[in-house]
């Protein structure tokens, strides 16, 4: 599994203290949050299984 | 965002429970849901929390979609299953959610924190009580406000039991059940370890009575 280096959501670069990755709680498919779309509880969406979260 | 008349749908079985699709794989059956109260949410609700609202009654509650809260805790339990059991956190510092807390860690083998969480536990590594966890697990959002704080710090992800009035800030998978009720939160917590104890292959021995608080 590759590690990704953006923001499933926003496409911004993960490099801002705050920010997480994790798998996809259906498929495993890594999913990196940016610190802002986790303050705002902005909704992410899988690219392989489109589960959406949070 | 209010609740058009238009959105509320009548059930004829059961009015609390949305319609279902017929395919859904149900962890108990929906009665214990019910009677364990799992549906019911508070008379305030949230935005981030409308997603998961399936109706709000007449007496003012807002009653949460079990459909959603079933999938979730299966969800929830195969995420975990990603993880190093031993690197999980489980918190609550709410009364009802302490005691299935700490038999979640006893029946999955994780870690737990309950009553009082000390700051610097998660960022302070001089402390007694430091630990570092690759994923943690709280009861509520707003009491275990402490936790989100310091896990946003070090940047570890959060699923969280989410009731209608929390807000989803800085939690990273939502389990929309009731997370102030004795029953419903010996019920959830008895499920996500059952669920998670099958994927892990660990023996699972408990019955839902061993969860729940003695009065």
């Amino acid at each position: 599994m590759a590690k990704t280096d953006v923001c499933t959501t926003c496409s911004v670069k993960l490099v801002k203290e705050g920010f997480i990755r994790m798998p996809c709680p259906k498929c495993g498919e890594e999913i990196g949050r940016c610190e802002a779309c986790r303050k705002l509880g902005n909704l992410y969406k899988c690219p392989k299984c489109e589960f959406v979260g949070p | 965002m209010e609740i058009q008349e238009e959105d509320v749908v009548v059930v004829q079985d059961n009015e609390d429970v949305s319609p279902s699709s017929g395919d859904e794989n149900y962890l108990v059956p929906i009665d214990e849901y019910l009677a364990a109260g799992v549906h019911i949410g508070t008379q305030q609700k949230t935005k981030d929390m409308m997603r998961f609202v399936y109706r709000v009654r007449t007496d003012g509650l807002y009653v949460l979609d079990i459909h959603a809260t079933n999938d979730r805790i299966i969800a929830a339990a195969e995420l975990l299953s990603r993880y190093d059991i031993s690197r999980v956190l489980v918190v609550s510092s709410r009364q009802y959610g302490q005691f299935p807390t700490k038999m979640f860690a006893k029946a999955t083998g994780c870690k737990s924190a309950i009553g009082r969480f000390i700051p610097g536990m998660l960022t302070n590594s001089k402390t007694e009580y430091y630990f570092e966890p690759e994923i943690i697990i709280v009861t509520d959002p707003f009491g275990d406000a402490q936790v989100i704080r310091e896990a946003k710090a070090v940047g570890v992800p959060i699923v969280a039991l989410c009731d209608s009035n929390n807000l989803t800030t800085n939690v990273d998978f939502v389990i929309p059940t009731n997370n102030k009720g004795r029953k419903a939160l010996s019920l959830v917590y008895w499920l996500f370890a059952r669920e998670l104890c099958n994927l892990n292959k660990r023996p699972f021995n408990y019955e839902l009575s061993d969860f729940e608080v003695p009065l």
